[in-house]
């Protein structure tokens, strides 16, 4: 059973389609990447999942279930725009949290004391809200979300706005949450985390799917791009789109090198080989994630 | 859903609670009600004006009005006696004596026999061998004036003089830590063959001092006229002394215009208190809307319950507050009466009688409940399209005012018991039906008005809720505040 599933769902607000025909399904223990810019319909997808808002079309289901409340016990979430009630003591904040997802209060409780103290903040527990530094309440926030050992964890750009430590912390939590068997769904503009931590991604552009798939089946959507260090020019190559020079021009040069879409490097040297084209370089570069989205939904961004 | 309904309640129950405000308001009313008799015992609060007489006409007039000055102080008492022993049927301690008569204005004859027969002292301890609890909780009025002794110095000072030599006595310097005299009559040398006599006031004069005055003079100098005119003395003295004997029927106390007072006491109480209440609890529930939005902490709750169930939550928990504020207070009268042995129950019991029946208890919960959830309503709205308490200060004054501009028309058409077409007018409009129903149960409202007025409100509050909750829900996530006109429009749209 997918934790999370959407079929075709469309969300619009009067004439603009938010979300159009987006399907994509996450399965436990997978950590799942929702990449795309601002305004790419990436909250308002996440929202439709907890039930804040209604697709207008398609359908949604949530760990085997529609979308909606009697789900809250089995989910975890994380909004963008955070905040915390500022006169509550951490713990109450977090049993208050627990309490709403149907635990009881005394589980909650002791949760709360076990998440405080592997956070480092054993020594804050009944510290009112507005008492504690922006790191520390933006732990507590963390907590109130994974206090009820989710197995569906949906984190709308977690990373904004946190410090490096703090975002440390959030990824060894979305890794500790997908090694105990719950799918973590998080939205994010920022490619490093994506590419540190996800399974599979999907890109979306304007509300619609443009990419859905693993990290290496991203990068494999970008030409492959190779350095060389010839004596002559690779371009006569077979399969290299296109080549230029880099470096100091001199006996041997440095070559950037594009193969055309789906030519291999392997074929790329065994033909050198085969031809006596010397080599004394031969570098696969790796597209980062970063490539990847430019690449792919540059192009939809600016349409 | 009535699990997760509940614990939004009892998180906004337990904020409000938390705040100093709520501290500071629900003591408030008790500690005034509590240090308003104890700071009144350091304050001067006689009402015994002194009066000081210059008789330059040889002593008989000042003799008289010293005399008439203390037979009206000890009417008052027997007054008050009478009323007291009537009201608590003491009669019994002594049914002939002129105290326990009824339907009656004590002659001058009268009051001269009641001093003689030993005064207060004398009835009180008859009363004290029947109920000595009784007898030690009568006070008797204050006196009206007290004759104060004249310095011998005044009593020759030249009557062109006075003016200047009673002005430290009218206006006492600070220094001297004397007390000014409220008033300064001079009776002249020449007074029966001239009329007139002068008065120094403190202030404006009141007009029983004067009446008083003319009361004790005009006898005397009606007495020499027809002595002047050839009356023989004796038939001009008992001309004067002719009275007509005036038979007074009162209502039992507690009844009549005194009845209508003490039955509205407590509904207009209610009717306050709720205003009060629901003003204060509903603007701490607003800004604690407020503060949800700006602190931008909905989204994470609403992916846990939903808007319905956080706005019923808020609207339960706003009622809880109300409710408790007016119950501590109930508590705190309750324990005032208990305290002050029955000084105050003696008060409240005839106030309770109209609202004693399961019928007026049933239907004051209601107006209560529902007057809550009307006001509460509007103000989780105003919280709900604001971003900051600048927003929404906009919204809440017009609100409060249109809520709270009726309540003084509204208080004093009941005090006078002429209900009148503004309070019908008002019993109807939704937005006062709680107010007005309360405030009128003392002075009688009939079944049908308030059975139609309630069940208009019900239906008023259940479409209020449908209507504003479609604002509400649409707005929890906005973040732009709302005009009016968009608010219109999110009403009509269902869902």
């Amino acid at each position: 059973m997918d934790a999370l599933r959407l079929d075709s769902v469309v969300k619009r607000f009067g004439d603009f389609t938010a979300v159009d025909n987006l399907s994509f399904a996450v399965a436990p223990g997978e950590v799942f990447g929702f990449l795309g810019g601002n305004g790419a319909g990436k909250t308002t997808s996440l929202r439709m999942a907890l039930d804040i808002l209604r697709p207008d079309a398609g359908s949604i289901s949530v760990l085997g279930s529609a979308p909606g409340r009697t789900n809250s016990a089995r989910l975890g979430f994380l909004p963008e725009e955070r905040g915390l009630y500022r006169s509550m003591t951490a713990i109450d904040t977090i049993v208050y949290f627990g309490r709403l997802k149907g635990m009881a209060a005394a589980a909650a409780r002791a949760e709360g004391h076990n998440l405080l103290e592997r956070f480092g903040l054993g020594g804050f527990i009944k510290t009112p809200v507005d008492k504690l530094s922006k790191g520390m309440a933006q732990k507590v926030q963390l907590a109130t979300a994974v206090v009820n050992q989710p197995r569906l964890l949906i984190l709308d750009e977690p990373f904004s706005g946190l410090d490096p430590v703090n975002q440390g912390l959030l990824e060894d939590e979305i890794v500790r949450a997908a090694k105990g068997g719950a799918a973590v769904v998080f939205s994010t503009h920022v490619m490093q985390h994506a590419e540190r931590l996800c399974d599979r991604l999907l890109l979306l552009a304007r509300g619609k799917k443009l990419f859905e798939g693993t990290q290496a089946e991203a990068r494999a959507t970008l030409p492959v791009q190779l350095l060389l260090s010839a004596k002559a020019s690779p371009a006569t190559l077979n399969g290299v789109a296109d080549a230029r020079q880099a470096g100091t021009p001199g006996e041997w040069q440095d070559w950037e090198v594009r193969l055309a879409p789906g030519n291999d490097p392997g074929d790329l040297l065994e033909q050198c080989t085969a031809q006596g084209f010397v080599l004394r370089r031969f570098e696969q570069r790796r597209p980062s994630l970063h490539e990847v989205f430019l690449h792919i939904v540059g192009g939809a961004e600016g349409r | 859903m009535f699990q997760r309904i509940l614990l939004v309640a009892a998180r906004e129950f337990r904020q409000i609670a938390m705040t100093r405000s709520f501290w500071l308001t629900l003591l408030i009313l008790p500690l005034i009600f509590a240090l308003g008799p104890i700071a009144s015992r350091f304050i001067d609060k006689s009402d015994t004006d002194s009066v000081m007489i210059i008789d330059q006409a040889g002593g008989a007039t000042a003799t008289a009005i010293r005399q008439r000055v203390e037979i009206d102080g000890q009417r008052a008492t027997l007054d008050a006696l009478a009323q007291y022993v009537r009201r608590h049927e003491l009669q019994r301690a002594d049914r002939a004596a002129i105290w326990a008569q009824q339907d009656h204005w004590y002659s001058d004859a009268e009051v001269a026999k009641f001093v003689a027969s030993g005064g207060l002292k004398t009835a009180l301890a008859a009363i004290g061998r029947v109920s000595k609890q009784d007898a030690d909780g009568f006070e008797a009025p204050d006196r009206d004036y007290r004759v104060i002794d004249t310095p011998p110095a005044l009593a020759n000072v030249a009557p062109a003089d006075l003016g200047k030599a009673l002005d430290p006595y009218l206006r006492p310097d600070d220094k001297s830590n004397r007390k000014p005299v409220d008033y300064i009559v001079l009776i002249p040398h020449d007074f029966g063959a001239s009329p007139l006599i002068r008065v120094w006031a403190n202030g404006t004069p009141r007009g029983s001092m004067m009446t008083m005055l003319q009361g004790v003079l005009t006898p005397d100098l009606r007495t020499r006229f027809l002595a002047g005119v050839g009356v023989p003395q004796a038939t001009g003295l008992a001309a004067n002394a002719i009275a007509p004997v005036v038979q007074v029927t009162t209502p039992p106390p507690g009844s009549g215009r005194e009845r209508m007072l003490i039955r509205s006491i407590l509904p207009l109480a209610c009717a306050y208190i709720l205003l009060m209440s629901l003003v204060l609890s509903g603007s701490w529930m607003l800004q604690g809307t407020v503060e949800e939005r700006s602190n931008k902490l909905l989204e994470a709750v609403l992916a846990c319950v939903s808007p319905s169930e956080l706005m019923y939550g808020k609207l339960a928990g706003t009622v809880a507050v109300g409710l408790s504020m007016i119950l501590t207070w109930m508590a705190c009268g309750a324990f005032a009466a208990y305290a002050t042995h029955g000084a105050i129950a003696d008060v409240i019991r005839p106030a309770l009688a109209p609202v004693a029946s399961i019928g007026s208890v049933v239907t004051i919960l209601y107006f209560f409940v529902a007057g809550y959830l009307m006001v509460s309503m509007l103000f989780l709205v105003i919280g709900s399209v604001s971003n900051s308490m600048r927003d929404a200060q906009g919204y809440l004054m017009p609100v409060i005012l249109l809520i709270m501009m009726p309540f003084m028309l509204l208080v004093q058409a009941v005090l006078r018991g002429t209900g009148g077409i503004a309070v019908e007018v008002l019993t109807w409009i939704p937005l006062y039906t709680p107010f007005t129903v309360l405030a009128r149960l003392g002075s009688g409202i009939p079944t049908w008005e308030v059975l139609g007025s309630g069940a208009l409100l019900g239906v008023f509050v259940l479409v209020e809720i449908l209507l504003l909750g479609r604002v509400f829900r649409a707005s929890l996530l906005n973040e732009s505040s709302r005009r009016l006109p968009e608010m219109l429009r999110l009403m009509r749209q269902p869902g």
